[in-house]
């Protein structure tokens, strides 16, 4: 064995003693796991069976209407919010990064408050401000400033369900990337925005040619985590609507739950699982392609 | 100096005001709906001030839930989590970026796989292993899987890439054992990302309520989200009252993001921006 | 720091890119997961779990019991909160049986379902639980209860002496559930409102469908909110089938219990009635609101009626009830022949088999104490605020003209269906169907035909995996 083979066997050893804490937890807790998720989908897996069926579960899944709605009703959430979050996040910032310290700090208090506030907090002041009888929400778009010509039922009616559920679900999500564009606007190089200033660039072409490429690796950032979150948007849903009406606030999260823990279909539920882990690799994927290729390594 | 106020200037500051209120309010809501009594919090037209303020949700709450039990439960599966979160994370990062070991970048990949992934689709396989290790309906069945997500390794490694390697020889030279490097030379170097690291754990721990609620069933067990929630299902539109768990859910780690707002920020720009 | 940030991303973004094009990596890890992830099962077996609920017996003698209860017991006092009662039941039990620990939880009808379904999986479910037949059935034919047929003695079949009754307990010819009390589930109308709006006279036993929309019409004019066919969350949609099937006379499923009839002329006739009258203001679209929310509703004095009203709500809902000091008119379901039929509700209890056969007879020694006690069994049923299944315990409600008259409408009890095959996976079709019609998205009959036939479906289903 040459000497160089020996100190890399060595550091090797080390290397994994250092490792040994994070490895077991993460076999335990992750790997094995993620292992018998993906096997038992191809069992017929309840309280009272556990038999091998190939892959019926898939078969099923794509032949199930309610998967179907759950993945639509997914993919919107997620359409819904990223552009919405990113803009206004964008948005915020810009209007806030320039100012002294005490607004900006002020402001980022402020945007950051619903994530602080803990998720649970926000949904249920969120039911009570959405009540059709007791609630604020008919109160000011009706009586107060007649908006709207009746009350609406904000989370019964399928038109407003999913909406009124994003906009919740919008509250939390700006707070941290408001705190990265802030931080990342700071960043810009100023003698660059100045120099272009000078030469008689107006506002929009100083953002788009000098502000914006410098915020992409941001922005990618902000829309892969966003993405992440809304593709796991479940509280919300089992705290608010249960999925309804007529399944049209159903999210794959939330079917799986349902699925798993009311029914006991663990098999049909961790094939969605495996599904829904595809997807989001799938998507987080495309996006690094579609806004990866005007980063610069 | 003092710019001139354009147009679109007097449009974003109205437009963010109205934001502002709007991202306040129900923080607003929580609190003062905490001091209405039942009747006056379903009244139309709503009290935007409770006209008879009244203690009496706070003390039906405290009295007949363990409520305080709830939030240190809260507090303690967040601690410990943050602890282990950054120890086993912090000896992992360090090897990863500063030593070149046999199936190194393997293991990275898979880290790095498993990190996108979302942990509640291995949920169900998850509570099987609890039952396992017989410990379901205990704090540790929420704080363990937690620590095996990968995420803080990969920021550590991130962080440990600062550390300059002429050091680590040098040390190395001086004779000083592995655990010793690692705690003399690379710890201090590491120290911010384990303040970005801690505030980040500490925010999504608090906020997991999908993992809470699968694996803690006893009353005394619950955490403080898990303890509201189920004041919400128990009480359906007793709003008042379920308004006084939210403000005791919600006011402490609001007072301890306002106090220690600085590092707060600094944490979620560290944890994204940096490595 | 650019670069930095930069390489930040890179990272980030390539974890995510591997991840999806990850499989074969992942799949890799899988023959190391495949050996824990087959034994899994193999550990289904009770055996297996014993030691998982709590710490062993103690170095005495001293078995110690799990009981989760919903909240069926009222409460004595409005103020005292959830498990309060149940405690002193408890409390009362130990002095009699210092060798039996009994560790109270409370859980609730939101959440209370799930909770079960996932400590039954993680091996940490109760010994006793509070239920009633719908849930415990169910769990009886997955295999999960231990069988309480030696506690239906002769004496005790005897003294309930109602074979519909018994056979609710039962799967087949195991009994499972341990009875305590019985009730009929109707609905409620808020007397001032009613008598303001001149109706009140109507809203009385033996009304028809034509006197209900009479009174609906009549509340609508005077401005007040219509109670809500409530179908968020899974609770309480006994009461609005029970509802739906007396409109027009029809029935949830047929004679024999063995198929659904959603789906017939009165069934379609009595969604649309519901479409119709929540399109008119008559009736609320109750998609937001769970069976909870809507009592809630009702006895806060915001809306005219509930569908969900039984004979213990007075007890449980008093707190709302004193603070809006709303009056109600109790009244059975109003039906096109005037001839009512009400589902009814069991009280009673059930053991997980757990492997431990020393938890299982000390959990039948509670049950009994609960039940069958001199002193605390009639005092419990009168908590439950239901009537005593055993009929040696006489009328509890001397005295109380309320439920001396409402123990008459036992005579309207319909067929009991909630022990039916996949009774649980019928539950949840049922609230989205009723979303489906009020919301508009399908016309009643496709609604109907759709719930009927995968109702049906599920009583295949359940069927083929016993």
């Amino acid at each position: 064995m040459s000497k160089t083979n020996k100190i890399r066997m060595r550091e090797t050893l080390v290397s994994y003693l250092f490792l040994a804490p994070v490895l077991i937890f993460f076999i335990i807790f992750v790997l094995v796991p993620m292992g018998m998720g993906l096997l038992t989908s191809f069992f017929n897996y309840t309280m009272l069976d556990f038999t091998f069926i190939g892959i019926d579960n898939y078969v099923r899944m794509f032949k199930d209407p309610v998967f179907v709605k759950s993945l639509k009703n997914t993919l919107i959430i997620v359409v819904g919010s990223v552009p919405v979050v990113v803009a206004f996040a964008l948005f915020v910032a810009s209007q806030t990064y320039e100012r002294n310290a005490f607004t900006r700090s002020f402001f980022r208090c402020v945007f950051f408050l619903p994530v602080v506030t803990g998720t649970v907090a926000v949904v249920v002041v969120w039911k009570w401000i959405y009540d059709p009888l007791s609630g604020i929400m008919n109160y000011v778009l009706n009586d107060a400033l007649g908006i709207i010509e009746r009350d609406i039922m904000w989370l019964g009616d399928k038109k407003y369900a999913l909406i009124s559920i994003i906009i919740i679900l919008l509250t939390t999500a700006v707070g941290q990337p408001i705190i990265l564009y802030i931080a990342s606007m700071g960043n810009i190089d100023k003698s660059l925005v100045e120099a272009a200033e000078v030469d008689g660039a107006n506002k929009f072409q100083v953002f788009w040619s000098i502000k914006w490429p410098s915020l992409l690796p941001t922005t990618l950032y902000i829309v892969v985590i966003t993405t992440i979150n809304s593709f796991q948007c479940f509280s919300l849903i089992q705290l608010l609507t249960s999925g309804g009406p007529n399944y049209s606030t159903t999210t794959l999260m939330y079917y799986l739950y349902e699925k798993a823990f009311k029914l006991s279909e663990y098999g049909y539920a961790n094939t969605i699982g495996v599904f829904l882990a595809v997807m989001i690799g799938l998507i987080s994927f495309i996006q690094f392609k579609l806004l990866g290729n005007d980063v610069e390594y | 100096m003092k710019k001139k106020m354009t147009p679109f200037g007097v449009f974003s500051i109205a437009i963010l005001s109205v934001l502002t209120v709007l991202f306040v309010f129900p923080f607003y809501w929580i609190i003062s709906g905490s001091f209405k009594s039942q009747s006056d919090a379903v009244k139309q037209p709503p009290q935007w001030w409770p006209e008879n303020p009244t203690l009496g949700n706070y003390e039906k709450l405290l009295i007949q839930n363990p409520a305080g039990q709830w939030l240190l439960n809260s507090v303690l599966i967040c601690l410990v989590t943050m602890l282990l979160v950054c120890l086993t994370s912090s000896l992992a990062g360090y090897v990863l970026a500063k030593k070149r070991f046999y199936g190194q970048k393997i293991l990275f990949s898979i880290f790095i796989v498993a990190m996108a992934l979302p942990k509640q689709v291995v949920l169900v396989p998850l509570v099987r292993i609890i039952r396992g290790m017989h410990m379901h309906d205990t704090l540790w069945a929420v704080i363990l899987p937690l620590v095996g997500w990968p995420f803080g390794v990969f920021l550590m490694k991130q962080f440990s890439e600062n550390i300059p390697t002429e050091l680590l020889e040098s040390a190395k030279i001086d004779g000083c054992s592995e655990l010793r490097t690692f705690a003399s030379i690379a710890f201090p170097i590491v120290k911010p990302g384990f303040a970005a690291l801690a505030i980040f754990t500490f925010i999504n721990t608090w906020n997991d309520y999908f993992m809470q609620l699968v694996m803690l069933t006893s009353r005394k067990n619950l955490t403080i989200s898990l303890g509201v929630a189920t004041l919400q299902a128990e009480l359906s539109t007793n709003y008042g009252l379920i308004m006084a768990g939210a403000a005791l859910a919600a006011v402490p780690i609001v007072t301890v993001f306002l106090v220690f707002q600085k590092y707060f920020t600094q944490g979620i720009t560290m944890g994204a921006v940096k490595g | 720091m650019k670069k930095k940030v930069l390489a930040f991303v890179l990272a980030g973004t390539m974890a995510l890119g591997l991840a999806a094009c990850g499989n074969s990596a992942k799949q890799t890890t899988e023959p190391a997961a495949d050996a824990p992830a087959a034994e899994e099962p193999a550990a289904e077996e009770p055996a297996a779990e014993a030691p998982a609920a709590e710490e062993p017996a103690a170095a005495g003698d001293v078995t110690e019991i799990t009981w989760w209860a919903f909240p069926t017991f009222t409460q004595e006092n409005a103020n005292d909160g959830a498990g309060t009662y149940e405690q002193k039941i408890i409390d009362a039990f130990q002095a009699a049986n210092p060798d039996i620990k009994v560790n109270l939880e409370t859980i609730d009808f939101t959440s209370g379902p799930e909770k079960i379904v996932t400590a039954i999986e993680a091996g940490t479910v109760c010994d006793v639980l509070f239920d009633a037949p719908g849930r415990i059935i169910d769990y009886g034919k997955k295999g999960k209860l231990a069988p309480l047929d030696d506690l239906f003695t002769a004496e005790f079949a005897a003294d309930v002496n109602n074979d519909a009754l018994l056979q609710a307990c039962k799967a087949g010819d195991t009994a499972y559930m341990y009875p305590i009390s019985s009730a009929p589930f109707y609905m409620a109308f808020n007397k001032a409102m009613a008598e303001d709006a001149g109706v009140a006279d109507l809203i009385k036993d033996g009304w028809t469908t034509d006197d209900l929309t009479t009174v609906l019409t009549a509340l609508k004019d005077k401005g007040y909110n219509p109670g809500s066919v409530f179908c968020s969350g899974q609770g309480g949609d006994q009461g609005t089938r029970a509802f739906f099937s007396n409109l027009y006379s029809g029935s949830i499923t047929d004679d024999a219990v063995s198929a659904y009839t959603v789906n017939d002329e009165a069934g379609v006739k009595a969604l649309t009635y519901i479409k119709d009258a929540v399109d008119n203001g008559l009736l609320m679209n109750g998609s937001a609101y769970n069976g909870g929310d809507d009592i809630q509703n009702f006895a806060n004095g915001q809306t005219s009626f509930t569908l969900l009203w039984s004979p213990a709500q007075p007890e449980t809902q008093k707190a709302l009830l004193e603070g809006s000091g709303v009056e109600f008119i109790e009244v059975t379901f109003p039906s096109e022949d005037g001839v009512a039929e009400l589902e009814y509700l069991v009280n009673g209890f059930c053991i997980f088999d757990k492997g431990d056969e020393a938890k299982i007879a000390a959990s039948k020694r509670f049950l009994q104490f609960i039940c069958d006690d001199a002193e605390w069994g009639p005092k419990n049923v009168v908590r439950t605020g239901c009537y005593p299944v055993r009929q040696s315990f006489g009328n509890l409600y001397e005295g109380d003209a309320r439920m001396t008259e409402l123990s008459a409408w036992t005579k309207y009890y319909s067929p009991y269906y909630n022990t039916i095959d996949g009774f649980a996976e019928m539950r949840t079709y049922w609230f989205p169907m009723l979303q489906a019609v009020m919301n508009g998205d399908m016309e009643p009959k496709a609604a109907a035909d759709d719930f009927n036939e995968k109702a049906n479906q599920s009583i295949a289903t359940a069927q083929a995996a016993q």
